[in-house]
């Protein structure tokens, strides 16, 4: 174990072909857990429990944890640890000169990075960012914005598709449901099975660009996808586990080798000795690098939908979308719903949930076939990706203030507990 | 079985106090988590806004979209939901509601 800003990590990358069901992502240190029950107050599905009499609390099984890491990042007491960090296996891999090492950072993580080295709350730093993975010896700086662009694309045209063949034997149904928060698409899998065909078919921005690399990328560059070693950074503990997916090998290599979080790069920086805060803007490689802002909105809860929107009003009326900020589908918390007006069309009926009680309130208007909407937008963690388990910490939840009126109520609860 | 805490609590005749308490304090942390949140969500905004970090804000338009999709000699020729793009970028989900079941027929209870 050791610690990594803030936060707990054990030293395990899994091996190639592990089952990510049977792999602890997220765990409760009991001794360190003090039963103050915030983590199954934030927990949508219960996978975090009371075990004894003085309420120290575990993950029951992974089964049940969709790998969110919500009850992490809400812990006052630094409780909860991660079980999988491929840290020590990237730092071997930037030092092989037989290996192509690929950055693939997600839209957040330039939103929360720099808060681990003092910047202020959500300071943009995607120029130092891809700087930084420069320094720390990464060979082609690609990104994973590009691949939520190209997602748009996909994931656009499938709704296209699916509401103009409706009617038709064999349609695919609706509403589509997006597909790029992991988190989420566990949860389908586990707890909503039967909605998997509302599920678009479209994998993650970081399911596209993993087996990108090592054909396209690797054909635009002359390398061998063999030596091709992919590294997806995001906000989140959730894509570790995708990450480790048997299923996702179309490359004909495992798609994506490691997944680190915002919190590792932040350290790997660090143990480097980078100075992040002088480092000068830079670029991502191009082919595989270049983004827009349609990409960057991918990170807030109601970004996939407006980005998406951005495409499909285009497509559906043939017109130009003069103003792209479609602000009614922005979502800071709750359900967001709305009717989009599209010239020459008709009405796009959209929803958005953040997090997954929200969530289970769409998914059982579906199941009972009372949906109204064309598209929904699921994001697991709380205003979306910048927000994820995987971001830094926000300081205020362990400040000794709140610390201490826990540790109050704790301390009258055992005198409680000793009288009874 | 052991107790679990709640029920424990309950024994103890403190559990309304201490559910209020306990409450509060999640509800707090929330909300201080959802300002923290709208803190990142602006700067996401801004950026989208912002022509001298992002030069397009549609994906339709940015040129590497354009080269790998080119009709003629992109790599995804054959455009969205094309043939490639099955191949490559599109993907299955599996029904996991069985390990889940059996987690349920053990004793253990989840929300859903
Ligand atoms: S939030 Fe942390 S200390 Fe509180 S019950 Fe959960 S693991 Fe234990
Ligand atoms: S990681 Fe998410 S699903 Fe798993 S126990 Fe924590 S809050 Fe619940």
């Amino acid at each position: 174990m050791r610690l990594i800003e803030g936060v707990m990590y054990r030293n395990y990358a899994p091996p190639k072909g592990a089952d990510p069901d049977r792999i602890t992502f997220v765990m409760v240190d009991e001794d360190k857990c003090q039963g103050c029950g915030a983590c199954d107050e934030v927990c949508a599905t219960g996978a975090i429990q009371s075990i004894n009499d003085d309420g120290i609390h575990r993950i029951v099984d992974p089964v049940a944890c969709m790998n969110c890491g919500q009850c992490l990042t809400n812990c006052p007491y630094g409780a909860i640890s991660e079980g999988v960090s491929f840290v020590d296996e990237l730092f071997e891999k930037l030092k092989d000169p037989d290996t192509v090492v690929v950055s693939m950072p997600a839209p957040s993580v330039r939103y929360g990075l720099g808060e681990c080295f003092g910047a202020a709350t959500g300071t943009y730093v995607g120029g130092k960012m891809h700087a930084a993975l420069r320094k720390l010896g990464f060979n082609y700086i690609w990104d994973t914005e590009f691949a939520a662009d190209l997602t748009i694309m996909e994931e656009g045209t499938e709704l296209i598709h699916r509401v103009k063949e409706q009617g038709q034997k064999d349609a695919r149904p609706l509403p589509q449901f997006t597909s790029c928060c992991p988190g989420w698409i566990k949860f389908a899998e586990t707890y909503y099975p039967d909605l998997m065909p509302n599920l678009s078919s479209c994998k993650s921005p970081i399911g596209m660009l993993g087996p990108l690399c090592k054909t396209y990328g690797a054909k635009e560059t002359g390398t061998s996808p063999k030596k091709i070693y992919t590294v997806s950074i995001m906000p989140c503990i959730a894509k570790k586990y995708e990450g480790i997916r048997p299923e996702l090998t179309d490359s004909g290599f495992s798609d994506i080798d490691a997944t680190i979080n915002t919190r590792e790069l932040a350290y790997m920086i660090k143990a480097a000795g980078i100075d992040f805060n002088n480092l000068p803007d830079e670029d991502p490689d191009p082919v595989l690098g270049e983004s827009t802002g349609a990409a960057t909105i991918f990170g807030n809860s109601g970004g996939v939908m407006e980005a998406a929107l951005r495409l499909a009003y285009e497509e559906l009326s043939g017109e130009k979308l003069k103003n792209p900020e479609i602000k009614v589908v922005r979502t800071h918390e709750g359900i967001n719903t709305a009717d989009i007006k599209v010239p020459n069309f008709g009405v796009v009926k959209v929803a958005v949930a953040s997090g997954l009680k929200n969530a289970a309130k769409l998914c059982d208007e579906v199941r009972a076939g009372k949906s109204p909407y064309h598209f929904i937008e699921i994001m697991t963690c709380p205003g979306g990706c910048v927000n994820g388990g995987g971001q830094p910490l926000d300081p205020e939840i362990q400040a000794s203030l709140f610390r201490s009126t826990v540790a109050q109520i704790n301390k009258r609860f055992r005198v409680r507990k000793i009288k009874a | 079985m052991k107790m679990k805490r709640r029920s424990f609590l309950k024994a103890c005749g403190v559990m309304t106090g201490y559910a209020v308490l306990s409450m509060n304090i999640a509800t707090e942390a929330i909300a201080s988590v959802m300002s923290f949140v709208g803190l990142r969500q602006k700067s996401v905004y801004a950026a989208d806004a912002n022509s001298k970090i992002y030069k397009y804000r549609k994906s339709q338009n940015n040129p590497m979209i354009a080269k790998i999709y080119n009709k003629k000699n992109g790599f995804l020729h054959d455009g969205p939901c094309g043939h490639k793009s099955h191949e490559l970028l599109h993907t299955h989900y599996i029904d996991r509601s069985a390990k889940l079941s059996a987690l349920k027929g053990k004793g253990y209870k989840f929300n859903f």
